[in-house]
């Protein structure tokens, strides 16, 4: 069992409040991946369940054992460093090798461990190398490697794989995906990137300045974002937001007059001010569906299989719509923008989820 | 839960009060002792010295600024003090006027790009300011002694034999020849110092300046001189500093009664004198407290021009 | 230096000085190892095998207490290094990692003795050295000196624990180290080549130094070999054989350290630790 609680956890430097009543809960074995702009804590978080940092307040569990005053090695938690922060003066083994010395592991456990984790991560022909001797993609199996020795109940990755380039970062990707796979672990793991975020994790945790927005199945975020913050923040590019007023009889009129006709969720009262949420990628351009909005076309950016189309509204606003194959249109010319009711999200004046 | 001690105390998880206090004392006790002990005290304890004279019996007895005012007006302590202050004036002068822009015009020279043999010139140049002061010192009493006659060979060479003279013997010129030999060998700190500023300045701002039309020599006026301003500011307050507590030259050279008649005599030198005595006077520690105090008042004085004046106005420079 | 004109011009005044700066140095080693009426003959022509002599060196080494000072200078100087760079390391990682009240003022404390040299306390030293009976002694002259090398070394020493990513020590706290052990199995070989150039820096004026050996241990077989040599010098002043071959053995040592060191000091220098 090494399932990670945290209730009401709060941390704050000096003043400033940097994670204010955070509830979260990693079930055991499973792989939460934090996700959130930058500065808006995910890093202290994970280092206050690490016990690098001391917290103001709230509860940590781990394995059901409250870890609030423990210090980080106590606690049974692994951690690999952005930097992966290898010990410069040590070679590979003993990078691996050191937290378990100072355990007063057994040397014959320590070989068989370092051994071990060598040969899942393929490091055994570099084990006499220094760090600076090796590839990023190297010293990063290294990093994990020296995790994995310590064989802790939760493993947690601030930003691993930010250091490596593109093509390394998926095959890292990859063989992290499948080492959770293989030792069953519980990971927490704080990423940038909305790939990794998506294909890792069974969980998402979205935080924004200090609070958690919503926890969930990639999946469930993508489709229903509890508010305006998680839906834009999910995807990319980013889900359009336009603002509208409900009107007589449950149709929805933009700022320019453009009128849309759908099935509002209940809670909606005529007059109140909604935002209107779509996804680039469900919006076809001169296509058919239930909605559809017209303005002229400012720029497409091609990529070549698909390309974005950058469409100006009447009111001024830009909306910015997925297009497929290379489309005849071209700038100034004005394009009808289509898409499906069931891909509109209503937001409330507050931002929340609306149905 | 996690009390407010964890939350505002140390920022250490899981370790108490009491230990994170050990582990500080652990860690900054054998310095800060030591040098509270042997450093911050004994200054201290010199100003209070400086406070107290002593008494015939030999007791010490509370003079408030009295030694002060002794020292500064009853002629037989102030006429030796402000001679040493006045030398030591010159001796600060002679090192900024001599030391700093030879070692300025070094660094320079040094810095160009392209330069060959740089590091060797670099090393050989820096090499007297490594050696002690006492080696200097008579190193130099032996070339320019008459009895050996390097020098005046050396003149002759050039036709100017009758130049010669016994210049650390004479009263009129023993001060700048002491003054030039401390030149001589501490012009590798002001070069060095200069030359890493030097180093520092981005490439790309002298192409600038080229592509402005300015030629080498004007840029180096124009732009990187103002840039190093504040590494020139740095120069000119060690030099102060040092010069105002020089003292091992003087003394290997003339000794502690510093030249002919006094002639060479800097505070260091007067201070060593008063405090220990020798064969004009007997050691007084009082007033060696109350010179102590005023070298240091001095080089306080010193300090705080260079923060106040010239640190201020140059921070703007800073890239 | 475009110009070849220009460029030899430069070199011309580069040489000049050099030659300046080396030509007393030289005089004096060259002339160490000749006879006294070469020495005063052709002070400028090198020893030839009927001009050398070394009856100055054999005066200075029958002088048996000049290999004692090599070894007080060698220990004075030795102590200070290790005292310095042990309880400056610790201080300066104590400042730059852990949070305390103090922490400012403690700094700024330090930061006094960079500038105000320990000198001017010289009165209230000696009292105090006499009260611990340690006068003649070497211990008083390392004490004394890692005080007065203790605040510049913490400052240089703290701008390079604080270049140690954090993430490194707190990997250590991962791995179950204690503070202490990180102190000492992360950080301290970590700054090594830091430590090294402190090493130098404060050789130096340690080794060079007269004023401390003449007031806290003149006498008493203690003295270290500057203060030696410069008795010794005043002992034979007439001899000039005596006195080039001891100026010579002062030199010869300090000149080899400085070429096997002088990388490690420019480096030290042009890299900013001392601004
Ligand atoms: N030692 C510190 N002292 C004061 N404030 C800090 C400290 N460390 C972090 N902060 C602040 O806490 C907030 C959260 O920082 P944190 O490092 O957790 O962000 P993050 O989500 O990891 O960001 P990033 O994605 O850029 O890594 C930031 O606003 C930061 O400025
Ligand atoms: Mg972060």
């Amino acid at each position: 069992m090494s399932e990670v609680k945290i209730e009401k956890l709060c941390k704050s430097y000096g003043p400033v409040e940097v994670l204010k009543d955070i509830d979260l809960t990693v079930e055991d074995g499973s792989f939460v991946v934090l996700v959130g702009p930058s500065g808006c804590g995910k890093s202290t978080l994970l280092r206050s369940i690490a016990g690098l940092e001391p917290v103001n307040s709230g509860n940590m569990t781990i394995g059901g054992k409250q870890v609030n005053d423990l210090p980080p090695a106590q606690r049974e938690i692994a951690m690999v460093f952005q930097s992966y922060a290898l010990y410069p003066h040590m070679d590979v083994y003993n990078n691996m090798a050191f937290g378990l010395k100072f355990a007063k592991t057994p040397k014959a456990e320590i070989d068989a461990r370092v051994n071990e984790a060598a040969r899942i991560l393929q490091l055994e022909p570099l084990l006499k190398r220094r760090p600076r001797e090796l590839s990023g993609g190297q010293r990063q199996r290294v990093a994990i490697g020296r995790a994995i020795v310590r064989k802790p109940q939760v493993f947690l990755f601030d930003e691993p794989l930010s250091n490596l380039d593109a093509a390394l970062r998926i095959n890292t990707r990859v063989e992290i995906a499948k080492l959770h796979k293989m030792l069953k672990a519980t990971i927490m793991y704080v990423t940038h990137d909305q790939v990794e975020a998506m294909t890792l994790a069974d969980k998402i945790v979205v935080m924004n300045n200090g609070r958690v927005e919503q926890a969930g199945r990639p999946l469930e975020l993508y489709y229903k974002p509890n508010n305006l913050f998680v839906a834009g923040f999910i995807g990319s590019p980013a889900m359009n937001f336009l603002p509208a007023q409900v009107k007589k009889g449950g149709t929805l009129a933009l700022s320019d007059g453009q009128e849309l006709k759908a099935t509002l969720p209940s809670s909606c009262k005529t007059g109140d001010s909604v935002t209107l949420g779509f996804r680039p990628e469900h919006m076809t351009l001169g296509g058919t569906g239930n909605f559809a909005l017209t303005g002229t076309v400012d720029i497409i950016e091609r990529l070549g299989e698909s390309g974005f189309a950058h469409v100006r509204l009447p009111s001024g606003q830009t909306i910015i719509a997925e297009v497929r194959g290379d489309p005849r249109t071209s700038s100034g010319q004005s394009a009808k923008l289509t898409f499906n009711a069931e891909n509109l999200h209503i937001f409330n004046a507050e931002g929340r989820r609306l149905g | 839960m996690a009390d407010a001690k964890a939350g505002a105390g140390n920022a250490i998880v899981g370790m108490g009060r009491g230990s994170y206090a050990m582990l500080l004392v652990f860690f900054l006790g054998p310095a800060v002792v030591i040098y509270t002990v042997f450093s911050i005290y004994p200054l201290l304890a010199t100003i209070f010295n400086s406070l107290y004279l002593r008494q015939p019996d030999g007791a010490y007895i509370f003079n408030g600024l009295g030694n002060f005012q002794t020292l500064l007006t009853d002629t037989t302590w102030s006429a030796p003090f402000w001679n040493a202050f006045r030398n030591n004036c010159y001796f600060f002068l002679i090192h900024m006027l001599v030391q700093n822009p030879i070692g300025l015009a070094l660094a320079a020279m040094l810095s160009l790009p392209r330069l060959r043999f740089r590091a060797t010139y670099r090393t050989l140049i820096f090499m007297p300011t490594m050696l002690s002061v006492v080696i200097i010192g008579f190193t130099w009493q032996l070339i320019l002694s008459p009895l050996w006659g390097i020098s005046k060979m050396f003149l002759n060479a050039f036709g100017l034999g009758f130049l010669f003279a016994p210049w650390l013997g004479q009263e009129s010129t023993a001060l700048i020849t002491v003054s030039l030999i401390s030149v001589w060998q501490f012009v590798g700190i002001p070069m060095i110092l200069i030359y890493t500023a030097l180093l520092a300045i981005p490439e790309e701002l002298i192409d600038a300046a080229t592509v402005d039309g300015l030629n080498q020599f004007q840029a180096f006026i124009w732009v990187k001189l103002p840039l190093i301003f504040p590494t020139i500011g740095l120069v000119s307050v060690l030099t102060f500093v040092n010069n105002f507590n020089a003292f091992d030259l003087i003394y290997a050279m003339k000794g502690a009664l510093a030249g002919p008649n006094f002639s060479a005599d800097i505070m260091g030198t007067l201070f060593y004198r008063t405090f220990f005595g020798n064969q004009l006077q007997l050691g007084d520690l009082s007033m060696g407290s109350t010179i102590a105090t005023m070298m240091f008042l001095i080089i306080l004085i010193g300090i705080m021009c260079y923060l106040f004046l010239i640190q201020r106005r140059m921070q703007r420079y800073s890239f | 230096m475009r110009k070849p004109a220009s460029a030899i011009a430069v070199h011309g005044i580069l040489i000049l000085y050099t030659a300046l700066a080396l030509f007393p140095i030289i005089l004096v080693i060259m002339n160490s190892f000749k006879a006294r009426k070469a020495i005063f003959g052709a002070p400028l022509a090198l020893p030839t095998p009927s001009t050398f002599s070394l009856i100055g060196y054999d005066k200075v080494f029958g002088d048996s207490s000049i290999v004692s000072y090599y070894l007080n200078s060698i220990t004075a100087t030795g102590g200070t290094i290790f005292f310095t760079l042990l309880f400056g390391a610790m201080a300066a990682w104590a400042l730059t990692e852990y949070k305390f009240r103090w922490n400012t003022l403690l700094t700024l404390f330090l930061a006094v003795g960079i500038m105000v040299p320990i000198r001017l306390g010289s009165v209230a030293i000696i009292q105090l050295i006499v009260e611990l009976n340690l006068i003649n002694t070497l211990t008083a002259l390392i004490l004394v000196y890692t005080a007065q090398n203790l605040p510049l070394s913490i400052f240089i020493l703290s701008e390079f624990i604080a270049q140690i990513p954090k993430d490194l020590r707190e990997a250590g706290r991962c791995d179950g180290l204690s503070e202490y052990s990180i102190f000492f199995y992360i950080v301290l070989p970590l700054i090594r080549p830091a430590m090294a150039t402190v090493a130098v820096f404060t050789m130096i004026p340690v080794w060079n130094d007269l004023w401390f050996p003449l007031l806290l241990a003149p006498t008493g077989g203690k003295q270290t070999i500057t203060l030696g040599i410069q008795q010794f010098l005043g002992q034979y002043i007439t001899d000039w054989n005596a006195v080039l071959s001891a100026l010579s053995t002062a030199i010869i040592p300090v000149l080899i350290l400085y070429v096997v060191f002088s990388r490690q000091l420019i480096r030290g220098l042009t890299s900013g630790a001392v601004k």
